[in-house]
């Protein structure tokens, strides 16, 4: 009998956990430890901002779910990592404070045979001055929470352009190396067409603010995109974008300090501006959660588990850009210490950026950190499960499942304004994710499978896999027929 | 100087419900075809 541990119930640790309990037999126990009482779809958090979609339809309580499918669950935050175990207990164990009842703030040993640390993303405002969702008139719409407010103040809005105010809104980044760049893009052109359906477009000046160094970038490198029979940058493509919704870009900017209705931002070129505005929504800087570890004697052995994010199976060698390649990125989200602890999605270190790393003449680092959000989150937390079920049902230690990013597919389906006969939306699909050069000389990408189009079908595919992937998180009848 | 989506394009192409259904089964295809059809590693094996 093994027992699994699961820190995170997001895309990706929830993920790991259907797996495990659908491969598993109930001998074997899978836990969940994750603070959050909700499962939330986190790609349409983006219509909730803009007040078409209800946080409800994009959540579901995971406790009774949880209890249907024999999964046993912590509502509680991790605190340390152990291993190695202690003097009491004589396997790997993570301590976990309780969030909510009766036992709130009571700090529990959660022992593991093996742990899957499917954390995510620290959401860092505060690397930035001023950045705080709620404050100086900014939003965010990286939780079903913030969304929620996100659509308040943008009615706020709405409200005085409808009285004849001029309103000046402001979407991006908010840190000089966000990364995400694809839900700030999903919620300005969301937005902006809001505004034509309230009949105040005249009445806003949009704008698009990044730290990526061309527009289209998307902490990828940006991509070649088969467009019809002929390929296309992205930046062409999103700059075409933009310009068709009349959406100004201030694009190679990090932004360092918020105040009332003012962003302070400074360029590659070493230049700093502000940029005024009544309502903003910029992505914070993602950071890992801090986490401690220790060793059986108690020493601090943080540094064999995380270097901000966790350390797993990627080549951290320091290199310069234009000796990276995709073999630096992990295959199986393993520990290199501890043979039985893994990291999928965003929990993960990765080994460095994938755009091209660029500094200010002030020396800021300017540039996008490397996204994992989405589908690479899902299908790495599938084969971490995967390879878990295997080591427990061969009783071996080997892993079969692989799953680097410079060998994964990925689509980025964004929704540009919602509606069934009105809505549009940009599809974008890269293979690999990572882009391999030495493999695909032209591109660094499988052109067949990198392609872009734009139109209402792109909003009824981000429709319809909102349906999908809320049915599969919800582990109903065949779920796991539908693909990560 | 970026390039501009047509009147054309957009009325008969991009927002044509008819158009963008068949363009929803391709859609979902290509999607398919990059994401269903596997991953791996790109490491060389070590014996």
């Amino acid at each position: 009998m093994a027992k699994i541990v699961v820190l995170g119930a997001g895309i990706s640790g929830h993920t790991a956990v259907s797996y495990l309990r659908k491969d598993l037999s109930s001998e074997h126990e899978v836990v969940v430890v994750s603070p959050n009482s909700n499962y939330q779809w986190v790609p349409s958090n983006i219509w909730v901002g803009i007040g078409r979609m209800k946080a409800e339809q994009c959540t579901f309580p995971l406790a009774p779910l949880y209890k249907k499918k024999n999964i046993n669950y912590i509502q509680a935050k991790v605190t340390t990592f152990h291993p190695e175990g202690d003097s009491e207990i004589n396997k790997g164990f993570v301590k976990a404070e309780y969030v909510v009842g009766d036992k709130k703030g009571e700090v529990v040993k959660v022992d593991y045979d093996y742990l899957i640390n499917a954390t995510g993303p620290k959401l860092n405002f505060a690397a930035t001055e001023g950045l705080k969702p709620g404050t100086f008139g900014t939003t965010s719409v990286c939780t079903y929470d913030h969304a929620q407010h996100a659509w308040k103040d943008l009615k706020v809005q709405i409200d005085r352009m409808k009285k004849g105010e001029h309103v000046k809104i402001l979407i991006g980044t908010g840190h000089s190396k966000s990364t995400c760049q694809g839900a700030a893009f999903e919620y300005i052109m969301n937005v902006e067409q809001e505004l034509n359906r309230h009949g105040v477009r005249d009445k806003a000046t949009v704008t698009w603010i990044s730290n990526e160094y061309e527009v289209g970038d998307f902490g990828m490198d940006g991509l070649t995109i088969k467009m019809g029979s002929k390929l296309m940058p992205s930046k062409d493509l999103i700059e075409m974008v933009f310009a068709d919704r009349g959406i100004n870009v201030i694009k190679r900017a990090g932004v360092h300090k918020i105040e009332e209705g003012k962003a302070h931002y400074e360029t590659l070129d070493g230049e700093h501006h502000v940029e005024e505005f009544d309502l903003a929504m910029l992505i914070p800087a993602f950071s890992g959660h801090g986490f401690k570890a220790y060793d059986k004697a108690g020493q601090d052995i943080t540094e064999k588990l995380f270097r901000g994010f966790m350390v797993v199976d990627a080549d951290y060698t320091p290199r310069p850009y234009e000796e990276w390649t995709v073999q630096d990125w992990p295959e199986t989200y393993q520990n290199p210490s501890y043979k039985n602890i893994f990291a999928p999605g965003i929990a993960f270190a990765p080994p460095h950026a994938i755009s091209k790393p660029r500094t200010s003449k002030n020396g800021t680092p300017i540039s996008p950190t490397p996204p994992r959000t989405g589908m690479p989150s899902g299908i790495s937390a599938k084969l971490v499960a995967d390879n878990i079920v295997h080591m427990i049902k061969n009783n071996t230690q080997e892993i079969h499942h692989l799953g680097s990013m410079g060998n994964m597919g990925a689509a980025c389906i964004a929704s540009t304004g919602f509606g069934m006969l009105d809505g549009r939306g940009v599809t974008i699909t890269t293979n690999p994710i990572v882009p391999d050069y030495v493999k695909y000389p032209e591109t660094g990408r499988i052109n067949s499978k990198t392609i872009g189009d734009l139109g209402l079908a792109g909003h009824w595919v981000k429709l319809a896999l909102h349906y999908a992937f809320l049915y599969k998180a919800k582990m109903k009848p065949f779920w796991w027929l539908i693909p990560e | 100087m970026a390039q501009k989506i047509t009147k054309f394009q957009k009325t008969w192409i991009m927002r044509n419900p008819i158009v963008q259904f068949f363009k929803f089964i391709w859609l979902n295809y290509k999607i398919l075809s990059v994401v269903a059809m596997g991953h791996g590693g790109t490491r060389e094996k070590q014996l």
